[in-house]
């Protein structure tokens, strides 16, 4: 174990070749070299060999499926999962003593990194209005605060609960029914800022917003997209799948501006290839697109395939899928001839040629899958790139079948299971509906605020409190400056959380942290020992139970500090404190919050009446695997309006990059989980000792005049006249595609502009950012 | 091939109901229903136990259904059929085609084994279903080419959250 850092990491910046293979033994070395740091060598063991076992504790990292109970690895986890869950683990402890030595202003000056190697939070902390220092707080004071200012507000609206995908199923639950119960829709989650594009595509074109693909559909389709994803890094497991189809014969097809190791070849570490000898290559193929071309690609590709079909009628569409199951199909087709092959090479930066190859790969496989994540989704035309996704899919009829579907692979263990407990802020009536009907109160019906209006309704003064279940907001959003600013507006700031962060140091007015039990510890209420559950990127619902005793005696569940608030607020909604029938009144329309604090089971119970296809929860997600939630894609059933699959004419022209600017993407390095950076690395980029890089292809760089090494600012273009900057950046050339360049999130979050969103899903375009690069020091 | 003394409908769904099939046959250990066309299955001898995955490529309600198993590993392709008689009874035949990979090519498999396992637990299913006298369970989805076909209405396992997921 070693000791916090006092001081901020100050090694120079050391670059080397990108490296052209993932995982391997090194990848076990520096899993285990971290989660020796951070804690002890028996901790560090509970965790790893009970982490995605039947029973254990589920991996606070990525969304990836575990495989079916019986064919899991007896270490059934990556390196950077193991990383994370011992990042959480971590024996070291923010007391009050800290925060005597560090205002808040201290705070704010220090990196993330910093911040999150203080450790793990251990008591109520308060930051009362004009003071700069964080002090102890008493849990019941705690509440009393909370709930006084949310009694206070004009309105419910004035509220805001968001969530990130690290909240548990019940957590979840029970804070969209106390944000409901105290009468606002106000539920922005992280999903706003990652897959949202996918969602809306999804619901839009299949009536379904999640993915049709599981575990087995990877091991037996025959030909795989990787789109605008890097599984070598965000969801380092999904190789295992991946290899498992290429010894079956399946070919990949990766596009990506960026060659990530993990695309190009995978060394297994659990397999004596892997280990001695040269691993397995993934990509067949590496399509190296430009930002944003993906859209123009896949029409592309459906103009050849509906030409082939011209060519050889009847030999390459499935046309008995296309008339049975889908609509649209002749404007689409008409639409898609019409796309220029001018628009596609410019859009994309490929060949005709290289797509005409891919067309033939497509020829040959009688099953496609295509996964995506935010590579795709975090562009203004992110929507119809993924519904002409789906169009691509549909034209050779790969829904429905083994093998084949649309794969949206997630980033965050329990966002999917967030969504499905009614974490939205546009929840459908008939949620609401049986939310009513189960606990006898109006659920509000108008629409609440996303991420990004939640951020412009701060900045405007409409919202002041904002309550976070988990996450950094903050360092999440787009637009940092401004975000900051909305944050700072508040009159109450309030954090659930389990290790500092930088939202802690943004604070409203008065500012609360409520720090939490982390999923690897044990949740021991009035009831016995709890499990949560949660839901990954593939529908399957199962248990997690923590291992380790808690960071702190003073630490509450997520579950409880949610119950404790709702019964403290909303009683104090009631004039008398009593119901009707003279029992003593237990929180809002007869909400059981203390009976739900006790007995997770009892929150699961009502789950199973209010979401479909949970019902008998308790019984059946104690099963080992859990359950499957069926997609209705699979089972011939496309529940849209008209009730069948949409074919979409999709519109979305290249990004405008004007002379002597470059498209810059935002992107995590190989050693972070979404806002945190474990070390200032990115080893299999081969950046070491900085995170302030901006990777830029050579020739851009010639023809730009700046070479590596030298240090620039970056500077985003929008419509309005802010100047948006990330300064001190260092230059390294990279083989980024051409126009492009790419640098660390959430560092440069500060470029993305908060109306830089994408059409329909409103999600932020931190992929579609046009900068240009200042030179400094002459 | 049996004849079971029960109408079509009854002996048809009975066998859709895939989880049931180790209540009696011996073999089977246990089965998984993942979706309507995808079953798991954990066949097994003494403490020999095989698990492998089955895909449906055709069923036909009161009629048919044609299988191949998924995996690596030894493969087969499978078809039941179910005729009714003019008695009212119902013949059901299964046919199974193995075609070894791997290293299971190199194991010798005796000639007719599996004819007569297959034939022993089909004896147990007309004894089962026989029994019972009516099906525990029906599904009359129809599936072609690996795919459900659309269901009016929508079947209960589609009442699932829908809505967006970001």
């Amino acid at each position: 174990m070693h000791k916090r850092p006092d001081d901020e990491p100050k090694d120079p910046l050391h670059v080397t070749p990108p490296r052209r293979w993932a995982a391997g033994v090194p990848a076990v070395v520096h899993a285990l070299t971290y989660s020796l740091e951070q804690t002890s060598p028996r901790r560090a063991g509970v965790t790893l060999l009970t982490m995605n076992q039947v029973g254990g504790i589920d991996c606070p990292g990525c969304a990836w499926a575990d495989p079916a109970p019986g064919h899991r690895h007896r270490n059934e986890y990556c390196e950077n999962g193991a990383k994370h869950i011992n990042d959480e683990a971590t024996t070291r402890r923010v007391t009050a003593d800290f925060f005597r030595r560090h205002p808040v202003s201290d705070l704010a000056r220090r990196s993330d990194l910093w911040l999150n190697q203080q450790g793990r939070l251990t008591a109520p902390m308060v930051k009362r209005e004009g003071r700069d220092h964080y002090e102890p707080i008493g849990w019941d004071d705690a509440f009393e605060l909370l709930s006084r200012e949310l009694t206070s507000l004009g309105s419910p609206d004035e509220a805001v609960f968001y969530t990130s995908g690290r909240a548990s199923n019940e957590a979840a639950f029970v804070l969209q029914l106390f944000a409901r119960a105290f009468g606002t829709n106000n539920l922005p989650d992280c999903s706003n800022m990652c897959h949202e594009s996918s969602g809306y595509a999804l619901h839009e074109t299949l009536g379904t917003g999640k993915g049709t693909v599981r575990l087995h559909d990877l091991h037996q389709s025959d030909l795989i997209f990787l789109v605008g994803q890097n599984p070598g890094s965000n969801h380092p497991r999904q190789l295992s799948a991946l290899e498992q189809a290429k010894r079956r014969g399946a070919r990949i097809v990766a596009v990506n501006p960026l060659p990530e190791a993990g695309l190009l070849r995978f060394k297994n570490p659990q397999e004596v290839n892997g280990v001695i000898g040269r691993g397995i290559p993934i990509a067949d193929r590496f399509l190296h697109i430009r930002l944003g071309g993906d859209l123009a690609l896949f029409q592309g590709l459906n103009r050849l395939l509906l030409e082939a079909e011209d060519a050889r009628p009847g030999d390459v569409l499935d046309q008995d899928f296309i008339r049975a199951n889908t609509s649209g199909f002749e404007e689409f087709a008409r639409h898609v001839r019409a796309v220029s092959w001018d628009d596609v090479t410019a859009a994309t930066g490929l060949t005709r040629t290289e797509i005409e190859r891919v067309r033939d790969d497509v020829l040959r496989s009688e099953r496609v899958i295509v996964c995506w994540a935010m590579g795709l989704t975090q562009h203004r035309h992110a929507v119809p790139t993924i519904r002409e996704i789906v169009n691509f899919l549909m034209l050779r009829g790969n829904l429905g079948r083994a093998g084949a579907g649309a794969c949206p692979v997630r980033g965050h263990s329990n966002v999917q299971g967030d969504r499905t407990m009614g974490i939205w802020e546009q929840m459908p009536d008939s949620f609401l509906d049986a939310l009513q009907r189960e606990f006898g109160f109006d659920p509000p019906r108008a629409h609440g605020l996303d991420s990004v209006n939640a951020i412009r309704a701060m900045r405007e003064g409409r919202v002041k409190l904002f309550l976070s279940l988990a996450g950094n907001f903050v360092r999440a959003a787009p637009d940092s400056a401004v975000t900051e600013e909305a944050m700072r507006g508040c009159r109450l700031t309030a954090h659930i959380s389990t290790k500092l962060n930088r939202s802690h140091t943004v604070c409203g007015g008065t500012a609360l942290i409520l720090p939490t039990l982390g999923r690897t510890e044990r949740d021991v209420q009035a009831g016995g020992e709890q499990f949560v559950t949660v839901e990954n990127s593939m529908s399957e619902v199962h248990t997690s139970r923590g291992r380790l005793e808690p960071a702190s005696p003073l630490l509450l569940s997520e579950v409880a500090i949610l119950c404790r608030l709702a019964c403290r607020t909303l009683d104090d909604r009631t004039p008398d404190g009593r119901a009707p029938d003279g029992q003593a009144f237990d929180g809002s329309a007869g909400i059981p919050w203390r009976e739900f604090e006790a007995d997770y089971g009892a929150i699961r119970d009502r789950i199973s009446r209010v979401v479909p296809g949970l019902h008998d929860f308790n019984r059946r997600v104690a099963r080992p695997g859990g359950i499957s939630l069926p997609n209705p894609v699979n089972e011939g059933v496309f529940p849209t309006a008209q009730g069948k699959a949409l074919f979409t004419r999709n519109a979305g022209p290249a990004p405008h990059v004007p002379e002597g600017h470059l498209l810059l993407q935002t992107m995590r390095s190989h050693d972070q989980w979404n806002t945190v950076p474990y070390t200032a690395d990115d080893r299999y980029r081969g950046i070491r000792g900085s995170r302030k890089v901006v990777l830029v292809n050579p020739a851009d760089l010639r023809e730009l005049g700046l070479s590596g090494g030298q240090r620039v600012d970056l500077v985003s273009v929008w419509t309005d006249d802010v100047e948006r900057r990330a300064g001190g950046f260092e230059v390294v050339p990279y083989p980024t595609a051409r126009g492009c360049a790419a640098a660390y999130y959430p560092e440069t979050n500060v470029l993305v502009p908060l109306d830089s969103v994408a059409e329909f899903s409103n999600q932020p375009a931190s992929k579609e950012i046009v900068v240009r690069l200042e030179r400094l020091g002459g | 091939m049996v004849e079971i003394a029960v109408p079509v409908r009854t002996v048809y769904n009975q066998w859709t109901q895939f989880k049931s099939f180790p209540r009696f046959m011996t073999v089977v250990k246990r089965v998984d229903q993942v979706r309507p066309t995808i079953t798991r299955w954990v066949i097994g001898f003494g403490p020999v136990r095989r698990e492998f995955e089955a895909e449906i490529l055709e069923q036909q309600p009161d009629s048919h259904l044609i299988w191949r198993s998924l995996g690596r590993g030894p493969s087969h392709q499978g078809g039941v059929w179910f005729r009714p008689t003019m008695s009212g009874t119902t013949t059901v035949t299964v046919r199974i085609r193995i075609a070894a990979r791997g290293r299971a090519r190199l194991v010798p498999r005796p000639a007719g084994v599996t004819s007569r396992v297959l034939g022993r637990e089909l004896r147990h299913f007309k004894e089962f279903i026989e029994g019972l006298g009516q099906e525990g369970g029906a599904w009359r989805g129809e599936i072609r080419d690996g795919r459900v076909l659309q269901a009016e209405p929508d079947p209960p396992r589609c009442r699932v959250p829908t809505w967006p997921v970001g």
